[in-house]
């Protein structure tokens, strides 16, 4: 006699928002396509259980200079591209990214304090450079990020950026400056259910609409606390699907920058040799923090390695596809 | 457009004022001035008015209650003109009885019908004794004893002290003596009677004084209130800041001192200083010599009891949490330094458990918890929260630890709530000038607790501060200003203060503020969740501690001190530790009450899990992350203001 098996189903009394990163044309804006983030019913890729609507969105770190302190191995990955923003971009857009993250330097390449006048033309130029949505950050002091930010959205206007980073600390300036000129924003804070909500109750009491705030709950990279940056994001899900309204944002992190600073990706000698193959390792490191994110609920990840991209992605899509 | 006729009493100014005419524009061609401390918002109810006759239209009846409307209440600044109207202007402090939120402490009085004959364990016994003779040789003390039976004494102790001086008191006396004895303790209910003095003479004058004094040390201020023990009344109170706050400002950092070379006996010395320069105060006051004080009750936390009485605490600080003693004996007054008569006894009062010490057994006696009959949260507001819950049935009580800005101290310019101190603000809301009422109608010396509650409810609700506590620096206000010490919004310029320096509230204290807060309301919601209580079940909420007279409880819920409740349920009790000291002085039973109480109660250790730490950052917002718990305030906040743009 067959036995029918019903697989269970989780009703949940809530989903997360969508927020529109990038316009087109027809919006306003000048990309050629829109990455939509957010929107799931259920946690990630329980297809069974409800809507996952938009694959996690992978994001590369373009920064508007050549940074000093990079792992070699990134480095020697992207090559000559790393002196120019524009070229690095597109590099990123021809590696597969679906979003770049520029990050401003508190200093230009020759050691000068940055001005908005060079933050306008770098982001004018990358948004030149590839069709991709842009996310453009601050150095993070905040009155740098002031500085450079104010102009970087009105020079973007309609563009649909995600500007960041906002803090508690800081975070009227960026915000009052987004909603201006049709931004989107990060809110970040440091691991935190808490911390996280207060965050975007604050930015949406200036105005802000919901669907135009993306949560940064900060991570930790694998085996540097990436257990409580996981436990925070999974909870912060959790009460999104039970209908908690201010934990329904979506969720970016970046697990790029936690890994690059982590001992095993950055240095290849005078290590264990049981730590193997050095290269292997980093791009593992990078990618297995990344995925574990992604499976806490992340909607985008900040990479660095155009290995990862690609193997991240790889995952994402066979993943969907179980749809 | 229709002109109509206004008439003012008591002054019976009249002005015509146009269809659609607000009555506070009327008041104003009239020439009248009338208190509208929130800028005409109809948020404060401190301009309502009576209207006598004839007929005007209520734009908004927030503050109003239905039978006040009944009895012709209307906010002036609300109300429209629609025809001729008589609007009688009442005395301000008639309104502000009026107001709901205001919660004052009841004046001082015997908690119950006192008789010293069957409630007091210190009395005086006047008595005339039968000069010796050959015929009736009896020694002195036998003599003294004899007279005492009469009256119900026997089997006295007198201390060799008194002994050696027995001889010549009863003969200079020429035998008419008064006694001044204690009949029994808790630890020896039924005696021996033991002789405090024997003073010459059996009626007036000094001998017929008898005093004593309860007191409540806390962490950061004592209060010590001076009570004849004969007609059982308050004769006078005085408080000062603990001395010990120069030693740290909590019970942890007390107790970390205490465990330096020599840290215990300053500490001790501090505080028995501190309650002795405030007992001479008030017997200086009153006219009591020290000597006339035979008998002392202390309420006090269990660190402060620990260094009161000299007892190191460091036990207290590490788990499992161990005091040396929850319930000490009667100590004789020299034995802790103390001022007073030099045989009389002080009696700390039983506390329960490292953090929960007997100055929040008298408090659960003196609020009347123990007798609820309806579920009843008590709170006692200090450096260290103290928090019960329950019936008379059952009682659960815990301790957070608040630090002392409730008590004004570690506030840039907080103080006590004495005369001078700004105790309530309102702030208007468009121009966020503040209002505020002084304590003694001076000019202002500092904010006390109140004052800083409503002081942070009026910066959050007019949108100066966000609900993270931070000042909004791009408001047009010269009052908010920023350096390299941080932000702060100035309540009073230099020009209008006592010192002639500014007053003001900075971002820290604001911080301050926020984690005394956070950290009270967390315990209540914690201690309602372990024992599976809605909050919202809760049918009294009781407060006491350091908020002076008064608090206004719309502002305290404002913040997210108190819970979002029907403001009837709450009540302000004062210094409710204090008052329970007081009860214990006055009566032999309520002593025992304390005890039981103490036995009754079950504590709950916050640190035992992270619940603790959850619910507080959770509260660490204005007023809570979890707005749906305040719907209240919810209401207020989209009623009140567009979201900025």
């Amino acid at each position: 006699m067959p036995i029918t098996v019903e697989i269970p189903k989780e009703k949940w009394a809530g989903k997360v928002r969508e927020v529109v990163l990038g316009a087109t044309a027809a919006d306003g804006g000048t990309r050629a396509k829109t990455v939509v983030v957010g929107g799931e019913a259920t946690l990630p890729f329980l297809h069974f259980d409800g809507a996952i609507p938009h694959p996690p969105a992978l994001a590369i770190e373009v920064r508007d200079r050549r940074p000093d302190d990079w792992s070699p191995l990134v480095y020697e990955a992207w090559g000559e591209a790393m002196n120019d923003p524009a070229e690095w971009a597109k590099a990123a857009e021809k590696a597969g990214a679906d979003l770049i993250v520029l990050t401003l330097s508190l200093t230009t390449a020759d050691r000068k304090p940055n001005t908005p006048e060079n933050a306008k033309a770098v982001v004018r130029k990358v948004l030149n450079a590839t069709g991709l949505p842009l996310a453009v950050f601050g150095p993070g002091q905040a009155e740098k990020d002031n500085e450079l930010i104010v102009p970087v959205a009105e020079e973007a206007k309609g563009e649909k950026l995600l500007l960041g980073v906002c803090e508690d600390k800081n975070y009227r300036t960026i915000v009052a400056t987004a909603m201006a000129n049709g931004h989107n924003v990060s809110s970040k804070t440091p691991m935190d259910v808490n911390l996280a909500k207060q965050l975007v109750i604050l930015i949406h009491d200036m105005g802000m609409p919901l669907d135009r705030i993306i949560m940064d709950p900060t991570t930790g990279a694998l085996a540097y606390g990436i257990e409580y940056g996981y436990s925070v994001m999974e909870r912060l899900r959790l009460a999104a699907l039970q209908g908690d309204s201010m934990t329904q944002q979506p969720m970016i992190v970046t697990p790029g920058e936690e890994t690059w600073k982590a001992k095993e990706s950055k240095v290849g000698e005078g290590v264990p040799e049981t730590w193997g193959d050095w290269k292997r390792r980093a791009i593992n490191w990078e990618t297995l923090t990344a995925a574990s994110l992604i499976h806490a609920g992340a909607d985008a990840v900040v990479l660095r390695h155009p290995e990862t991209l690609a193997r991240v992605k790889a995952m994402v899509n066979g993943l969907m596809s179980a749809n | 457009m229709a002109s109509h006729t206004i008439t003012f009493q008591p002054s019976n100014q009249t002005v015509s004022a146009a269809t659609g005419a607000l009555l506070t524009e009327a008041l104003r061609d009239a020439g009248l001035d009338i208190n509208q401390p929130c800028g005409g918002q109809g948020r404060c109810g401190r301009c309502a008015v009576i209207v006598k006759d004839g007929s005007i239209r209520r734009r908004s009846t927030i503050r109003l209650t239905a039978s006040d409307i009944e009895s012709g209440y209307a906010l002036a600044c609300q109300s429209i003109v629609e025809g001729d109207a008589v609007i009688l202007i009442p005395e301000q402090d008639q309104i502000e009885r009026r107001l709901v939120t205001d919660k004052t402490a009841k004046a001082i009085a015997a908690p119950f019908p006192y008789d010293p004959a069957r409630d007091q364990t210190v009395r005086a016994f006047a008595v005339t004794l039968d000069p010796p003779t050959l015929d009736d040789a009896v020694d002195d003390v036998s003599r003294l004893e004899r007279a005492l039976a009469a009256r119900g004494i026997r089997h006295l102790q007198i201390p060799l002290p008194l002994m050696k001086e027995l001889s010549a008191r009863l003969r200079d006396a020429e035998w008419q003596v008064t006694a001044t004895i204690e009949t029994d303790t808790w630890r020896n209910p039924d005696g021996p009677p033991r002789l405090i003095d024997l003073i010459p003479g059996d009626g007036e004058g000094a001998a017929q004084r008898l005093f004593g004094v309860a007191i409540d040390i806390g962490t950061t201020t004592v209060s010590v209130y001076l009570v004849d023990l004969l007609s059982g009344e308050v004769v006078d109170t005085a408080a000062e800041y603990n001395k010990q706050i120069r030693r740290g400002e909590d019970v942890i950092s007390r107790i970390i001192y205490a465990g330096k070379a020599n840290g215990l006996q300053e500490l001790s010395q501090l505080v028995r200083a501190t309650i002795n320069e405030v007992i001479k105060r008030l017997a200086q006051r009153n006219k009591v010599e020290l000597w006339q004080i035979c008998k002392a009750t202390v309420a006090a936390n269990t660190t402060m009891t620990h260094l009161f009485l000299g007892l190191p605490p460091a036990s207290i600080r590490l788990t499992p949490y161990i005091p040396t003693v929850n319930h000490p004996l009667p100590v004789a007054a020299p034995e802790v330094g103390l001022d007073i008569h030099p045989r009389a006894s002080v009696d700390c009062l039983p506390g329960v458990a490292a953090y929960v010490g007997s100055d929040i057994t008298a408090g659960v006696l003196a609020s009347g918890l123990a007798d609820a009959d309806d579920l009843t949260l008590f709170i006692d507001v200090g450096t260290n929260g103290e928090i019960a819950l329950g019936t008379k049935e059952w009682l659960v009580t815990c301790a957070c630890s608040a630090g002392p800005a409730f008590e004004g101290a570690g506030v840039a310019c907080g103080m006590r709530a004495t005369r001078g101190a700004i105790e309530e603000v309102w702030i208007n809301s468009e121009t966020f000038e503040p209002t505020f009422r002084v304590i003694g109608d001076v000019k202002p010396r500092g904010i006390c607790g109140s004052g800083l509650l409503s002081l942070v409810a009026e910066l959050l609700v007019t949108g100066v501060v966000d609900k993270g506590g931070r000042f909004k620096m791009d408001m047009a206000t010269p009052r908010l200003r920023e350096d390299e010490h941080g932000s702060e919004y100035t309540v009073a310029w230099a020009k209008d203060t006592d010192s002639g320096r500014g007053i003001v509230l900075t971002k820290v204290d604001i911080d301050n503020l926020m984690r005394a807060k956070a950290a009270i309301y967390a315990g209540f919601t914690v201690l309602a969740q372990s024992v599976g209580v809605d909050l919202a079940d809760v049918q009294r909420v009781l407060i006491g501690g350091a908020f002076g007279k008064y608090i206004n409880v719309e502002k305290a819920v404002q913040i997210g001190l108190l819970p979002d409740m029907p403001w009837d349920r709450f009540s302000f009790l004062g210094n409710t530790a204090v008052m329970g000291a007081y009860t214990a002085l006055l009566s032999r039973d309520a002593r025992a009450k304390i005890k039981d109480i103490a036995q009754k109660m079950t504590y709950i250790e916050l640190s035992a899990d992270n619940t603790f730490y959850d619910a507080f950052t959770s509260a660490l917002f204005l007023p809570h992350t979890e707005m749906s718990r305040f719907p209240t305030v919810a209401a207020l906040w989209s009623s009140e203001r567009s979201p900025e743009t």
